[in-house]
């Protein structure tokens, strides 16, 4: 076992070069620079040529990628032409704020639809399961995004009952005071996220349950006289988690993903956003970043997904 | 509002905000029926107790985080302007309602023509919102930061070339501008800076000569220009001059503020201000819950957000010309990179005048206005914007719909039909490529309509790339010297609180992306701050020529003008956006303990 993930991780080496060179040169490739269309009719396009000039964009790629990768092992992700900080700083700052609404989010959108799922597919074909059923395909079908606006209209604005902009209030004060704010500011999206978030695991889930169902060891068990409750929680359960756990590991390492649309309807700096208005802005040095990092993320999602897939079903054990 | 916005909208920050959401236009069709007021008249007297302990909630209609560069002289956008407005962004000078610098700021300006000097006295009880007293070379050091070689301003203009020894600080070849004295030492009050050459536009706040605010140096000396940007003294404890001190910043989200006991003019009266970004997805739903007293006095408010508040109970919009205008470009010529000038080229497709004054003819902008402006925008008659009230040539026609006369315009000139589509006079096929940037389903239905009325007039015009081009590209394949994918552009420029458009439409201007020159042009450019033009009645009628002149050329073609507009809510008093109201921020003042 432990070579194998020794092994996986010294293949991603090359993968992560070969990415990261794809990664700068599709940057590059795009129309524009940082500073085009930052027209000032005061300030002339002379200090855009020195600005460009002292930013090295004028080199040829391979100087400006060796210079990068450089930089890169001094842990210096080099200065965002947006923000004017390092970029090591935006994102950490951005990072932490989407890690916990999406843990938040994930969080909850499990312990909404495990039950559900197990529920549905145990009572297939029955009121509750077409109940669950239609919920999750209302869910899927409704655009996100008119959800977050309607929500935020509905419960922030009407009713009153959450904040309805930024990651935290502007007047709390102390450390207490602090996260019981940010825990506050993160309920309605992470919730609303969490409510329309639940088909994929449901459907799956009841899928497999259906299946678990009908299989031999339940009927050896159900034969045995082994209670039908513990059937299900000890063995189909187990069972029916398979193709979640595929799942599992690309949803810790997508923790960091960002979602554009709550954050931008909730005006929530996170990842998702950043990543965004940095292409608009051709913000090269952020959208390097940040592509690489998702890369790396999704390399390790994978490895942990298989991990955790040969924790949950010992037959799939590679040596 | 008073502090004329230093930083003109940099196109970057209008064209992304319009990619996001309707167009930023505004209000007032050509009969005139929308007209806002540009103060609030509240008649109840202010409550003391409110003013103390309620808190005045400013909403920043953005889409995004802003960026968090409190410093004038180094950030770039306009959301960054918004959220640290109540520090009065270090401003030098007051002005009067056309922007033409007055005694009674930070510091008075005086020029001496004769000398060649620009002397700006600073005020004996100015001081930065810490207790530092400002110094002459504060004044100076802005200067330095911005023409720093690196720096990362983006707000060197080509004009700070005239102040002796300028250039060779740019290049980092001097370390200190020799242009500037201080007759009563670096820490006095006073500073001389020496021209090579005077402009009339200099007595205009926002001009490109004289920068407008100031750097607390003693403050910031000891981070590297370079740095500045990133330094807690920029970004999380940054001091003002302004009425109101910053509080506190949390980063991309909100800016809370208390009055500044250092503040040299009038006092603060509301004791406590929060300014937080709302996405623009939901800011009407924000004001409609009465969560906000008003909007960022230059924040974007869009036309369909103007529809759901016009008729708000306790809110009134309030709002001024917007400094700046959509406009048609045609491309005639080339940028010549040798001389770098821009050169006519007579036989480019666009060359012939009747055909761009045809295609303008063509247009129907004010049904496209009524339609998609929803009040807040209309069509213009000029390029310059009636916010300009003395310099804006209010008689000025423009280009309403006259198909006849566009018909007219390209028979004469030999465009004669072949088919089912005009030809070039030599009998060659004529296909136009109009270049439009991705926008708003709004903006798409209006390129359509354009296509469309130019089709009606037998001219083949299509979307150049074929579709609505992505904003980098747009502007990345106009900024090229030489280009032949856009004939006809439609785009949007953003100005400086001083009128002068040489830097967009000189001989010599990289902006200038149509590349129009001629000596009639370039005659009255020079004209408008030529010794002449010291008389202000002078350069009002020069202003007022160019712009006929530059209607009658249509190589450059008004698109439509709008509105700069807010929702006011009827607690507050004092709130007044006209240019000479330089105290804006301690003008307020609260009549009741909650929104009405």
């Amino acid at each position: 076992m432990w070579k194998t993930i020794l092994r996986r991780i010294l293949i991603m080496i090359p993968e992560i070069i070969i990415l990261s060179i794809i990664v700068f040169l599709l940057a590059k490739a795009m129309p524009g620079d940082p500073f085009t269309g930052s027209i000032n009719p005061r300030a002339g396009v002379a200090q855009i040529h020195h600005l460009m000039e002292v930013n090295g964009l004028y080199d040829p790629w391979y100087q400006q990628y060796w210079n990068w990768v450089v930089h890169l092992f001094h842990g210096n992700l080099g200065e965002s032409y947006q923000y004017n900080e390092p970029v090591t700083r935006i994102i950490g700052q951005r990072a932490v704020n989407t890690l916990w609404l999406s843990l938040f989010t994930v969080v909850l959108t499990y312990l909404i639809a495990l039950p559900m799922g197990i529920y549905a597919g145990r009572h297939e074909g029955k009121l509750p399961d077409t109940v669950i059923r239609f919920y999750t395909y209302v869910t899927y079908c409704i655009p996100f995004f008119v959800i977050l606006v309607l929500g935020i209209w509905i419960f922030g604005y009407v009713l009153g009952w959450f904040p309805t902009t930024g990651s935290v209030s502007p007047t709390a004060n102390g450390t207490f005071a602090t996260i019981g704010s940010r825990f506050y500011h993160m309920l309605l999206p992470g919730i609303l996220g969490a409510l329309f978030g639940t088909v994929n695991i449901v459907q799956y889930l009841r899928s497999e349950v259906v299946d678990a169902k009908s299989s031999d060891y339940v009927r050896t068990a159900r034969a045995k006289g082994v209670p039908i409750n513990d059937i299900y929680r000890h063995h189909i359960f187990r069972n029916s988690l398979l193709p979640i756990a595929a799942f599992a590991g690309y949803s810790i390492t997508g923790l960091l993903n960002g979602a554009i649309f709550t954050e931008s309807v909730f005006s929530y700096p996170g990842m998702g956003l950043l990543f965004v208005n940095s292409i608009s802005y051709r913000d090269y040095t952020v959208i390097t970043a940040l592509v690489l990092l998702f890369g790396i993320l999704n390399i390790f999602g994978t490895l942990l997904s298989d991990i955790i897939l040969s924790i949950v079903d010992p037959r799939i054990r590679i040596e | 509002m008073s502090k004329s916005k230093k930083i003109t909208l940099s196109a970057m920050a209008v064209l992304s905000a319009v990619a996001l959401a309707a167009h930023p236009v505004s209000a007032k069709s050509t009969s005139g029926t929308v007209s806002f007021p540009s103060a609030y008249k509240n008649t109840s007297a202010a409550s003391k107790s409110a003013n103390n302990k309620s808190t005045l909630k400013v909403a920043e209609p953005n889409d995004s985080p802003f960026e968090g560069i409190s410093d004038p002289v180094l950030a770039s956008n306009a959301e960054d302007a918004d959220v640290f407005a109540p520090g009065g962004l270090d401003t030098l000078f007051f002005n009067d309602k056309n922007y033409k610098i007055v005694n009674g700021g930070l510091a008075n300006l005086k020029l001496d023509r004769k000398a060649k000097t620009a002397t700006i006295t600073i005020r004996k009880n100015a001081k930065w919102s810490n207790g530092m007293a400002v110094t002459a070379k504060d004044v100076e050091y802005a200067y330095e930061v911005i023409a720093n070689p690196n720096t990362t301003s983006q707000q060197y203009s080509s004009d700070f070339a005239t102040i002796e020894g300028m250039t060779a600080y740019h290049a980092g070849k001097a370390k200190t501008i020799s242009g500037f004295t201080y007759p009563d030492g670096q820490n006095g009050k006073q500073v001389v800076i020496h021209f090579t050459k005077m402009s009339p536009s200099m007595k205009y706040a926002g001009n490109s000569f004289i920068w407008d605010s100031v750097e607390p140096y003693e403050y910031i000396k000891n981070v590297s220009i370079a740095k500045l940007a990133s330094s807690s003294q920029v970004r999380k404890n940054p001091i003002f001059t302004g009425a109101y001190k910053l509080d506190k910043v949390v980063e991309g989200e909100s800016t809370t503020w208390s009055p500044n006991k250092y503040y040299f003019g009038k006092k603060a009266k509301i004791k406590h201000i929060v300014i937080s970004v709302v996405s623009s997805s939901n800011v009407d739903k924000a004001i409609q819950s009465k969560k906000y007293d008003f909007t960022s006095p230059n924040g974007v408010m869009h036309g369909t957000d103007y529809k759901e508040l016009k008729n708000l109970k306790d809110y009134s919009v309030i709002g001024l010309p917007e400094l700046g205008y959509d406009y048609f470009g045609f491309n005639v010529g080339h940028y010549d990179t040798k001389t770098q000038k821009n050169v006519m080229d007579k036989n480019s497709k666009m060359a012939n005048r009747s055909l761009r004054q045809a295609m303008m003819y063509a247009l129907n902008l004010d049904a496209v206005e009524k339609k998609f402006g929803y009040g807040v925008s209309w069509r213009a008659n000029t390029l310059l914007p009636p916010v300009f009230s003395k310099y804006y040539n209010k008689s000025a026609k423009g280009y309403p719909l006259n198909i006849k006369k566009a018909n007219e315009l390209l028979d004469k000139a030999g465009y004669k039909k072949k088919g089912k589509w005009r030809v070039r006079p030599n009998g060659k096929p004529l296909t136009i490529y109009f270049g439009a940037m991705q926008g708003t389903s709004a903006q798409q239905a209006e390129y359509q309509d354009y296509l469309q009325q130019w089709h009606k007039i037998g001219l083949n015009v299509k979307l150049a790339t074929g579709k609505e081009m992505e904003m980098n590209s747009f502007y990345d394949t106009l900024e090229k010297p030489k280009q032949s994918k856009i004939d006809v552009y439609a785009a949007a420029w953003s100005l400086s609180s001083e009128p002068t458009p040489t830097q967009i439409y000189g001989e010599d201007a990289p902006y200038n992306m149509g590349h129009f020159v001629s000596k009639e042009n370039t005659k009255l450019m020079n004209e408008m701050n030529g010794s002449k033009a010291w008389t202000e009645s002078y350069r009002v009628k020069v202003f007022k020529k160019w712009q006929a002149y530059m209607n009658k050329e249509a190589a450059y073609a008004p698109g439509s003008f709008s509105y700069t507009w807010a929702p006011v809510n009827h607690r507050v008093k004092g709130y007044n956006v006209s240019p000479s109201n330089n105290e804006f921020w301690s003008n307020l003042s609260l009549t009741s303990s909650k929104i009405k």
